[in-house]
């Protein structure tokens, strides 16, 4: 159980997915790909919430140690002690396929003809786009 | 009378049919607890979900405090002119009245919405619905187009609904029970959305068994969008299990060692009852509108998915409990026909001796 108020300088970090829970354990610091950019959270944070685009989450010292999840948009609550992540994708680097990626980049780029005018559909090619560029990048180990 | 060597043959074939549905129950039974505990891992990611929701709502307004619109197209009401129905049925048979009574509970909301004068699209989810369905009412019809601009580089494709009767089978998943993957159901969730968002239905509902534990289960229909109360879910029919229902399930359950009770929350559960509710004044690192946004569509689909979840886990308890009747039953023929031929063989013995004795005395 994650002691609530523990003064160990470390952060519980819990990694859930539509599918279950990833991970729980502590680290020392965690990076998150937020929407407007990498930050990064240690102990005793400000609370936040923000909202993941496509990119990894990197964890840090603790029982964690080194560890790296390429995640596809989610959202993350920080408090002080605890780093909740909610990813509706995450996978180890090694787990991409980056033909699939690829694939999904191509495809983006079809949507993106389709678009025309469309704002919305315009919004979501980028994001299709984005996603697969981030898994490629993070497949060949040369994300951020 | 049918001869010993008759009754001998029937019941070794009765004895083959029971070892058959015995087998049938245990891998039931086996698919039955990963059902649940699938059901269970999903739960923290929903819990969360609704929770950052919820918590949006508090901090924001729903509706433009200048033009009063409400914000999210998601949560607009209109008069419900064209239904869409999503109908949850399993992939496949032997499973009890598990298909008929889904089937039972959708064709009673059709009646019931067709006699309002309401048009209905039909999305059947499971093998059984599919083929249910497809022999009733006709595809939707869509036309497609396709506009090229911009000297050829921009494309601009319509698909354009013809509406010829008023119930139409508007799409079919035979797949998406078969592993319950959750990118599968985003995908079925953003055409529903989309749908929603471009006004072609006005509210959108899903037949499906809910499943808490193997004696509490109900057949619901429940109201997806316009989405009127996060997370709460609002059924507007449903059909409670029987209290022999609930002894047979009990029973098979108990013999398969499937627990009958709910699962416990676990700690993880409890955790996740708590995200984004600390009372604490939250830094939103984007504008909350934003997130609002972006997190409804997916709220809807964490809503499918769940009952995709259940509903699969229900379905396996279904089957447990019709195979663990039919291995019962099979028993029950047995004993029965053992005593027939044990009679049989007796009145051929006794006949012989009859024969034998009065042979001797007529000597």
């Amino acid at each position: 159980m994650a002691d609530t108020t523990n003064n160990s300088g470390l952060l519980q970090v819990r990694l859930v997915t539509p599918d279950r829970v990833l991970l729980d354990a502590t680290a020392t610091a965690v990076e998150l790909p937020s929407m407007s950019g990498y930050l990064e959270a240690l102990y005793g944070a400000a609370p936040l919430l923000a909202e993941l685009g496509a990119g990894e989450v990197r964890l840090h010292g603790g029982t964690a140690g080194e560890q790296i999840f390429f995640v596809a948009w989610g959202f993350v609550e920080v408090l002080p002690e605890r780093v909740t992540i909610l990813a509706e994708t995450a996978l180890h680097p090694e787990e991409i396929d980056p033909a699939e990626a690829e694939t999904e980049l191509k495809h983006s780029q079809e949507l993106w003809n389709e678009a025309g005018d469309d704002q919305v559909k315009y919004d979501e090619a980028n994001a299709v786009a984005r996603v697969a560029e981030e898994k490629l990048a993070s497949a060949q180990g040369k994300s951020h | 009378m049918a001869n010993v060597l008759d009754l001998r043959r029937r019941i070794r074939s009765v004895k083959n049919t029971r070892q058959i549905t015995k087998a049938m129950k245990m891998v039931s039974a086996a698919k039955l607890r990963r059902a649940q505990e699938r059901a269970m891992q999903a739960r923290p990611y929903a819990q969360m979900l609704t929770n950052v929701l919820e918590s949006l709502v508090r901090r924001t307004d729903l509706f433009n405090e200048a033009t009063g619109d409400i914000l999210h197209p998601l949560l607009v009401e209109r008069e419900e002119k064209n239904v869409l129905v999503l109908v949850v049925a399993g992939d496949k048979g032997f499973a009890g009245g598990f298909n008929s009574n889904i089937g039972k509970a959708a064709q009673k909301f059709i009646d019931e919405r067709r006699a309002q004068g309401q048009n209905l699209d039909l999305e059947p989810i499971g093998k059984k619905a599919i083929g249910f369905y497809k022999k009733r009412f006709p595809a939707a019809v869509y036309e497609h187009t396709e506009e090229l601009y911009d000297n050829e580089l921009s494309k601009h494709i319509e698909n354009i609904r013809h509406r010829e009767v008023p119930i139409e089978v508007a799409a079919e998943h035979p797949t998406l029970l078969v592993k319950t993957d959750f990118e599968e159901v985003t995908k079925l969730a953003h055409s529903i959305v989309d749908r929603y968002e471009h006004c072609e239905i006005d509210s959108v509902y899903i037949v499906f068994n809910e499943f808490k534990s193997v004696i509490s289960q109900r057949v619901v229909v429940e109201k997806l969008l316009p989405i009127r109360k996060l997370g709460s879910h609002e059924v507007t029919a449903l059909e409670e299990m029987t209290e022999e229902q609930k002894e047979a399930a009990g029973k098979a359950a108990q013999s398969a060692g499937v627990s009958i009770n709910e699962p416990e929350e676990t700690e993880i559960d409890q955790e996740a009852k708590k995200f984004g509710t600390a009372e604490v004044d939250y830094i939103f690192d984007q504008a909350p509108e934003r997130l609002f946004r972006h997190l409804m569509p997916r709220y809807v689909t964490t809503q499918i998915f769940h009952a995709l979840l259940e509903s699969t886990a229900a379905e396996h308890a279904a089957r447990m409990t019709a195979t663990d009747a039919a291995t019962k039953n099979a028993g029950d023929l047995i004993d029965k026909l053992s005593l027939t031929m044990n009679r049989v063989r007796q009145a051929a013995i006794t006949k012989e001796i009859i024969e034998i004795v009065s042979g001797a005395a007529a000597l």
